[in-house]
């Protein structure tokens, strides 16, 4: 947090325009002598909005010049604008079989340590709060597009296939269930989660 | 004026209620009978009790652990509706005897349950409609210490409008109304959350208010005898605070039955919730099907045979009521954790019918058996509730603890332990506290008390 703080304020002289930081921080760095329109991005979206929901790709920056334009998967600079649609906040978000079947919320997302996401917590399954399980299912095996306009997240899971896997509890091992299609979902992956290699659609 | 033996059914007051009307009121409170008169309540106030009682029992319903389903779909962290939830346990576990204290130091019931209700409906609507951290958290708080005082205030208006001797019928009909409540507000939950939106339950839950102030409006503030109310002799108004209730005859008992009631919750709060997980994990396509069940049939169960167990409170004693009720955790427990058909365990969950009613009944009527003419019946209840709180809290940690390590069919078999503990103190310990008027205060002898 620090570190991007400092980032931001550099940054600061080259980019952005003054609404694009909010108050606090950066009112003793005036706009001034800021190239104007060229890459400048809209007002909205700033950096905080980042920590907010899904993991925003903290991208190193080492270059900080030209902020990537809007469309590029890789938010290189501190402020980029996304369409609305184009990302979505998923914490609370209901997810929701291939078959349309309800599988739970979304209510944590698991990184490995280069913070990459790995898995979604999903509180599955119960009635009015009670008798829910939270089962780890991998991130890959998560579609976030196929029904993004009705805030719901797509899972390559069926309900059967996750009834039985291990409750997620912070501090134990993190089973997560694959999208691999057989007999048995694989739940046995402990700790060290072998290289995803059975994600069969794009991100 | 004697007591009479078998008390009288107010389930039927639609037939000699009305007849004793204000005026008859009026002048007994202006004569101060002896303590054993039966009091003869007005239709409209047992009317107004029953649906008060019903629709707390809705309004209640909607602070579950729905609470954290509703902030999950709000973008919450698991971490913050933890820490809100534990601030709302923490409250209600710390405001229990307060809350008692609180009721017992009034002079209108009526009135500090009206302003109770009313909070949990304003931190209903908070719920609804700021659901931002602070606004929850302190939500959460409200709620928590404003049921610590609706809960003995409702039993207060109870006792002062019946008095001792309706006591235990009049508990088995609140009983009676608050399970049809329960299973009511579930329904309605389940529906409106799947239809509309979880919001839309704390609306609902917030509009609820309405329907309880009106029927609490029909219960007759002359007659609910504060001093009776708070378990006071009408005449005589207690002299020492808390004195009285720290006689050995009387604090062996309380004890005892805290102590077996804490071991009660210890091992029944985290059952549902534990085979509602096993469920979850055997059935996928149908478990919120039979969670449902699991929750709402036992209140039908519950409905049916409160007023029985009140009835029965009187006629065969406390205690072998007690006993039925503490028996069957175990035997639930132990089914749970052998059984795998989860038919079965639905079939079996029906147990919890006969203990929670069994709990809605007796709780309350120990309690004023105990507490008799201390004029501190609401304190003591919060002592009891405190320790109930505290067995409940315990409860899903140890379960969770038990299940983790061990496995859920262990766990389940650790609780049916912790059940037979609770039901050999009922056995062994526990005296009758019925009184028959013809025998001394509790009957027990004073032996069992001094030697603690």
């Amino acid at each position: 947090m620090r570190r991007r703080l400092r980032w931001i304020v550099a940054v600061l002289a080259v980019v952005v325009t003054a609404p694009a930081c909010h108050g606090r921080t950066y009112h003793r760095h005036p706009p001034v002598a800021t190239q104007p329109a060229a890459q400048v991005q809209q007002p909205a979206a700033p950096a905080p909005e980042g920590e907010a929901a899904p993991p925003p790709e903290p991208a190193p920056a080492q270059e900080p010049a030209p902020p990537a334009q809007s469309q590029s998967d890789k938010a290189a600079t501190l402020a980029v604008t996304f369409e609305t649609g184009e990302v979505q906040a998923v914490l609370g978000k209901d997810v929701r079989s291939s078959s349309d079947e309800d599988m739970g919320r979304l209510v944590d997302v698991v990184v490995d340590r280069q913070g990459q996401p790995r898995a979604a917590i999903i509180d599955f399954g119960g009635f009015l709060g009670v008798g829910s399980r939270k089962i780890a299912v991998d991130w890959g095996a998560l579609n976030f597009a196929r029904e993004a306009a009705k805030g719901v997240i797509t899972v390559e899971l069926t309900r059967d296939q996750v009834k039985a896997a291990p409750e997620f509890k912070e501090g134990s091992p993190v089973v997560v269930l694959g999208a691999v299609t057989g007999p048995q979902p694989s739940p046995s992956t402990p700790a060290p989660l072998p290289p995803k290699s059975s994600q069969p659609q794009e991100r | 004026m004697k007591l009479p033996v078998a008390p009288q059914r107010w389930e039927d007051y639609g037939s000699d209620g009305e007849g004793v009307g204000r005026a008859e009121v009026e002048q007994r409170s202006d004569m101060r009978p002896t303590a054993g008169e039966p009091p003869h309540p007005s239709r409209s106030s047992l009317f107004g009790l029953d649906w008060f009682v019903f629709f707390v029992a809705n309004v209640q319903t909607g602070f579950g652990a729905f609470i954290s389903v509703y902030l999950t779909s709000m973008a919450w962290t698991q971490v913050d509706i933890g820490i809100v939830l534990s601030a709302g346990s923490v409250v209600a576990l710390l405001g229990q005897m307060p809350g008692g204290a609180i009721v017992d130091a009034v002079r209108s019931e009526r009135l500090v349950a009206g302003i109770a209700v009313a909070l949990i409906g304003a931190s209903a609507l908070i719920f609804a409609l700021w659901p931002n951290y602070v606004a929850v958290l302190g939500g959460s708080v409200l709620h928590a210490a404003a049921s610590c005082v609706l809960g003995p205030a409702m039993a207060a208006i109870s006792l002062g409008l019946v008095g001792y001797s309706g006591m235990s019928e009049r508990l088995g009909r609140n009983a009676r109304f608050g399970a049809i409540g329960n299973f009511a507000a579930a329904g309605a939950m389940g529906t409106f959350g799947f239809y509309i939106s979880n919001r839309a339950v704390f609306i609902v839950t917030a509009a609820l208010l309405v329907p309880a102030l009106i029927a609490l409006a029909f219960v007759r503030t002359s007659e609910v005898d504060p001093e009776r109310a708070h378990g006071g002799q009408p005449e005589q108004p207690p002299q020492r605070p808390l004195s009285s209730l720290r006689h050995p005859t009387r604090r062996w008992p309380l004890l005892i039955f805290s102590l077996s009631f804490m071991l009660f919750q210890l091992a029944n709060t985290a059952m549902l919730p534990l085979m509602g997980g096993v469920l979850t994990m055997r059935s996928a396509q149908w478990a919120w099907v039979l969670i449902a069940a699991c929750m709402m049939v036992p209140q039908l169960l519950v409905a049916l045979v409160s007023p029985w167990v009140g009835r029965q409170a009187q006629s065969w004693g406390r205690r072998p009521l007690l006993l039925i009720g503490f028996a069957v955790l175990p035997i639930r427990g132990l089914v749970f954790a052998v059984v795998h058909d989860p038919n079965v365990l639905v079939i079996a969950q029906l147990l919890d019918g006969i203990s929670g009613a069994v709990f809605g009944v007796l709780v309350t009527l120990v309690v004023v058996d105990v507490a008799r003419d201390t004029g501190h019946f609401n304190l003591a209840l919060g002592i009891t509730g405190t320790a109930i709180g505290v067995g409940a809290t315990l409860s899903t940690t140890l379960a969770g603890y038990v299940s983790d390590h061990f496995g859920s069919g262990t766990a389940f078999l650790v609780l049916a332990a912790i059940a037979t503990l609770g039901l050999a103190c009922i056995w062994l310990l526990m005296p009758e506290t019925r009184r028959d008027e013809k025998t001394p205060p509790h009957g027990r002898d004073p032996a069992a008390a001094s030697s603690h």
